[in-house]
């Protein structure tokens, strides 16, 4: 997944919680993919991805 | 007739210019060849070509002497950001010399270099008549820089300064944000730039979707020669690229060709990380944004929810109240209905046994006996079959009322 997949899906998810479109069943099950989509993004900002450096470095 | 030297028509023609030419003339003229001595001397070839561009309608050499070159060189770089070169248009001011070995040639006294940056300026906004003309002009603009720039192709000189300073800038970032940078090398100044930087450009483009920005970035350095970042080659690949392009190529002055065609430019290599750490900046807050976002809207909907069973609670008595009394009548529905399956199979039961007991007594053999049939046995066994009896057996008859013994003979 690219990071503004992920970024989106996140903000529909806000979005139809805000919008009340949800019960609340629905919301636990949200939640937990909420939490995973955010540390998705924030690995992505702070962690070092070793497959983007092999690739980069495959180059040479 | 009366014949002279050639020193001295040489002589005479010198004489005739010095009285004819004396004083120093401010010329146009492009330099079509430039090489510095190792006295400190500078020597040039001067043109003037035809509109075309193919044909030379005048030439002359001209020369700097070092006196002049001292100062005349370090001016016009300093004025211009560019090294006098072949190519360049100029505006000098000269005088007129003949030597009688050396010919003619031109004593250059000054260089007025607003001269040359004005024909600059001129070339830029050919090349970009051009570049709009072919619809290519804003293409690389139309890109989104993706909202997580972190995977950064950088075209640039492998021992440029700048190089330095953008990887550290970067790789320190405050917020700790991970860079994947990769430099593609590229020579930044002289003749070759052009072609060098636009091989470099395939060279990425071959791994475009490794990358999410391409960056050309150059080193300062006190003649920073931006005339070669004014060519159309460079500029139509640049905003044909398939990745947004960051320039940041070191200069103050007007943008080069290459910064105008670019998706974004700045000033500095530092300035071109800074560029990207506060892209990523702006992707991570609204990251934080989404989170805050994502809470405040589950405890608002939580506590909504709440409100909602608590007032569900204050009807509930009442609501149990009716619903008690209709319960109580279910109940008892379905009670009576259960007596009435249970004593259903009741009776079916007692009905089955009744048959049963009937078909039982009819089989007693006592109940046989009365209706006038007996039993023979022999040895305590019934005698089924006649076959099975011989001579001098002792057989014995039961009756309803008695049995009787008799012998077979």
């Amino acid at each position: 997944m690219k990071y503004e997949e992920a970024m989106k899906r996140l903000e529909e998810i806000v979005s139809r919680i805000e919008e009340n479109k949800m019960d609340i069943d629905q919301i636990g099950e949200s939640l937990k993919e909420a939490r995973e989509l955010i540390k998705f993004c924030k690995d992505k900002l702070y962690k070092t991805d070793e497959e983007i450096k092999k690739i980069l470095d495959a180059q040479d | 007739m009366e014949a002279i030297t050639l020193l001295e028509l040489n002589g005479r023609v010198r004489s005739a210019l010095q009285f004819e030419m004396p004083d120093a003339y401010w010329v146009q003229a492009e330099i079509s060849g430039i090489s510095p001595s190792g006295q400190g001397h500078c020597y040039m070839e001067l043109v003037q070509k035809d509109p075309t561009g193919r044909t030379f309608l005048a030439k002359a050499k001209a020369n700097v002497w070092r006196n002049t070159w001292l100062h005349l060189k370090p001016y016009f770089e300093e004025q211009t950001g560019e090294t006098l070169k072949v190519g360049m248009k100029v505006l000098l001011q000269v005088t007129v010399t003949f030597h009688e070995v050396y010919g003619y040639s031109l004593n250059v006294q000054d260089i007025d270099p607003t001269y040359t940056l004005g024909d600059m300026a001129r070339r830029r906004r050919e090349i970009l008549q051009q570049l709009e003309k072919d619809g290519v002009i804003g293409l690389n603009r139309e890109l989104d820089i993706p909202v997580l720039p972190h995977r950064i192709a950088v075209i640039s000189s492998a021992t440029a300064a700048g190089w330095g300073d953008f990887r550290d800038q970067l790789s320190n970032n405050v917020y700790g944000f991970r860079f994947y940078v990769k430099l593609f090398p590229a020579l930044m100044q002289g003749d070759d730039v052009e072609r060098s930087v636009i091989a470099a450009m395939d060279a990425v483009a071959m791994h475009r979707d490794d990358f999410d920005v391409l960056v050309i970035i150059r080193g300062g350095g006190a003649v920073s020669e931006l005339s070669c970042f004014d060519s159309y080659a460079l500029a139509f690949n640049i905003a044909n690229f398939p990745l947004p392009v960051i320039t940041g190529i070191g200069h103050e002055r007007d943008d080069t060709v290459a910064d105008v065609v670019a998706h974004t430019k700045v000033k500095t290599p530092t300035a071109a990380a800074e560029f990207l750490i506060n892209t990523v900046f702006d992707t991570a807050q609204a990251l934080e944004t989404l989170t805050r976002r994502m809470s405040d809207a589950v405890t608002e909907r939580m506590n909504s929810e709440k409100l909602r069973i608590e007032k569900l609670g204050q009807k509930l008595p009442s609501l149990f109240a009716v619903t008690k009394v209709r319960g109580e009548q279910v109940l008892e529905n379905i009670w009576n209905r259960a007596v009435m399956g249970a004593n259903n199979v009741i009776t079916a039961h007692l009905h089955k046994l009744e048959l049963l007991e009937k078909s039982v007594a009819s089989a007693d053999p006592a109940v046989i006996l009365k209706r006038g049939y007996t039993m023979t046995m022999l040895n305590g066994h019934v005698v089924k079959d006649a076959a099975q009896l011989h001579k001098g057996d002792r057989l014995t008859t039961a009756f309803a009322d008695g049995t009787v013994e008799s012998e077979i003979i």
